[in-house]
């Protein structure tokens, strides 16, 4: 490990840093992640285990009380739906960046890009602007006469993973575009040749290929989806929580501080089991592009 | 060997008036080449000569704008590249990384629809063949370069093409690499009878390969002919300098009967037979006259074909021993000796003579470069 992280620093004159430079260079950033993320996240497991004696009832109640299991399998099967349509979705457009001339591509990229520095809220609000009874949605499907009156649409579990997956999305695509661009050109040439039609080229040798994009697209995607707060919160139905809100409930109306640190300390532990099972098995330092 | 000369015999292929035009840029601009069966053609020529785009035009990834391409008795000029039954080899090796070496080389077979059983023994035979038996099992990662060009070799034959194309296979290799697998190429090629079309920018490659070498620039062929003919009479200019080492001196023609009279810029006057011409010359016109480094002797003052040069630079280099001079109108005239010659007396500085055996010399028109 240290290593790994000495063979990446330099000095401007072409020798090695040392292990202790290396290590001064690195403090600042452990030292913000300690504080703004080990520390709150210990406090939280700690009152988990400790409020209000020491005791594991609080996670007791998370796998107990049927609500509480309901919300975090409807938490997981949410998160696993915005992950599948942000691949289905995604991965064209990947493909086509990826195969496009290089001005093409950046245009498509920028598109991309650009909603990641709108935030979060705005792009939801657009959301709750366009599903509402007069949205756009519903007169468009009044209009073409799919639909005679207003669906609901907002406050519901569908609105939740489709406005999840448009944020998420750009998550998806960049991974998968960056496996998709690394395939050289003549692996495509070589099947063709080898008398491979497009459709077996793709299936045989492009896709495999983008398989660790696709994975780790779907890792950023999948756990980003299990800790979200914002678009569950606004889209979604009352009766239909996600985690992230059940937290905030818990925190900020119902003062219930240490079974709300219970409920973060099982997703923390889904979120950190996941993330192991995909680096075991996906081999995760090799999408991050070591050898 | 299973795979018998009967299975793969190579295909003749004809290449008729092939044009192909990138907007107003012409990459290739009427070729013609008629390759016999069993045959071993090099394309040779500078980048953005077109010898890439004629292969790539073989193998079905460009369509030409005009012209067409006929293997065997098929015209394949737009038919797709699965389609086309070749086997081809590329720079990079351009094997699969996620697929073992025997699914790699089985993989064509895969999508001819071969059973599994049989493609695998068809893949190991494959394999065999080019000496790798045994690597099956291994990735691409774990294969040196030249194992890994051998196993894309065995991927192009394992389903018995009738042609094989080669795109500069052998120039990410090193240079003892290279040669092994020149001759590993050249014993596939007897032992298959396949016909070979090879695209490389090295000559030598070109020369020691190549039943005929085709010289290619700007998108014409230039000369196609044995390495031998390409060699000792050039066709023109350009591929006079191309292949191998030239002396170039620009001469005047004086006279032309039964041998041509030409003056040298070193004052001497040479009656050159008329067959060292290359191109039809007239009395009083520019020509260049062309001779190879290594047919230059050193001494010979007063025989029929010996000049004066005044010398630059003497390199020793083991088997080989290389002199640079100069005419007096500046012209460089190298001179490449066995390493073993006794040059006594000479010194950078001093005027030395050499001599030339007439069959050496080669008329062109035209002035000197």
């Amino acid at each position: 490990m240290t290593s790994g992280i000495r063979s990446q620093f330099w000095h401007s004159d072409g020798r090695r840093l040392s292990g202790l430079s290396t290590l001064l260079l690195l403090l600042p950033f452990f030292a913000i992640i300690a504080f703004v993320f080990v520390y709150p996240i210990g406090q939280l497991l700690w009152i988990s285990f400790t409020e209000p004696k020491p005791t594991l009832d609080n996670y007791a109640r998370v796998v107990t009380n049927p609500v509480y299991a309901r919300v975090l399998l409807r938490t997981l099967w949410t998160a696993v739906l915005v992950t599948g349509l942000c691949v289905i979705l995604g991965f064209p457009v990947a493909y086509y960046m990826s195969r496009a001339r290089a001005a093409v591509a950046a245009f498509v990229g920028v598109c991309v890009i650009l909603p990641l520095w709108s935030s979060v809220l705005v792009r939801t609000a657009a959301w709750s602007f366009l599903l509402q009874r007069q949205g756009l949605v519903n007169s468009g499907l009044m209009a073409t006469g799919i639909t005679s009156e207003p669906l609901k649409l907002l406050y519901t579990q569908s609105a939740v993973v489709v406005a999840m997956a448009h944020v998420l999305l750009p998550f998806m695509i960049l991974p998968i575009f960056g496996a998709l661009r690394s395939i050289p050109d003549d692996y495509m040439r070589a099947a063709a040749v080898l008398g491979a039609p497009r459709f077996r080229t793709f299936l045989e040798v492009i896709l495999p290929l983008s398989l660790p994009g696709i994975a780790s697209g779907s890792l950023l995607v999948f756990l980003t989806a299990l800790g979200f707060f914002i678009t569950p919160a606004l889209l979604g139905s009352p009766q239909e929580l996600m985690i992230a809100t059940l937290v905030s409930q818990q925190i900020r109306e119902v003062l219930d501080w240490p079974f709300a640190s219970a409920l973060v300390g099982v997703l923390t532990l889904f979120v950190t089991l996941l993330a192991l099972i995909f680096s075991k098995t996906l081999r995760f330092d090799r999408l991050m592009g070591a050898q | 060997m299973a795979m018998n000369r009967e299975q793969t015999a190579g295909a003749s292929i004809r290449i008729s008036r092939l044009e192909k035009r990138f907007g107003n840029v012409s990459a290739v601009d009427g070729v013609d080449i008629d390759i016999s069966a069993g045959e071993f053609l090099a394309l040779l020529g500078p980048s953005g000569s077109g010898k890439t785009t004629i292969l790539m035009s073989l193998a079905g990834f460009e369509f030409p704008t005009a012209g067409n391409i006929v293997i065997g008795s098929e015209d394949l000029t737009y038919v797709p590249a699965n389609k086309r039954n070749l086997g081809m080899v590329f720079q990079n090796y351009t094997l699969f990384p996620h697929m073992s070496i025997l699914d790699n080389v089985a993989f064509p077979l895969k999508m001819r629809g071969v059973a599994k059983p049989e493609r695998y023994a068809r893949a190991e035979e494959a394999l065999a063949t080019v000496r790798l038996a045994g690597y099956g099992e291994r990735f691409s990662s774990q294969l040196s370069g030249g194992q890994q060009q051998r196993v894309a070799l065995a991927r192009a034959i394992v389903y018995r093409p009738r042609v094989l194309l080669m795109d500069e296979p052998l120039s990410a290799l090193d240079k003892n690499l290279r040669e092994d697998m020149q001759l590993e190429i050249k014993r596939l090629h007897a032992e298959l009878g396949i016909t070979v079309i090879f695209v490389t920018h090295d000559q030598s490659e070109a020369l020691t390969m190549a039943d005929r070498v085709a010289v290619l620039k700007d998108g014409r062929i230039q000369q196609i002919g044995p390495s031998r003919e390409l060699y000792e009479r050039p066709a023109n200019l350009f591929t006079a300098g191309f292949i191998g080492e030239m002396n170039f001196i620009g001469v005047t023609v004086e006279s032309v009967g039964e041998a041509i009279a030409v003056s040298l810029p070193s004052g001497e006057h040479w009656n050159v037979p008329s067959t060292s011409a290359v191109d039809p010359l007239q009395a009083g016109q520019k020509a260049v006259l062309a001779v190879r480094p290594e047919r230059l002797q050193i001494g010979g003052e007063g025989a029929a074909f010996a000049f004066h040069v005044k010398l630059a630079d003497i390199v020793y280099a083991g088997s080989a021993l290389l002199l640079i001079g100069h005419l007096p109108d500046g012209t460089e005239i190298r001179a490449r000796l066995p390493g073993a010659s006794d040059l006594s007396t000479l010194t950078p500085g001093a005027t030395a003579v050499f001599s030339v055996p007439k069959e050496a010399i080669l008329l062109y028109a035209g002035g000197a470069k």
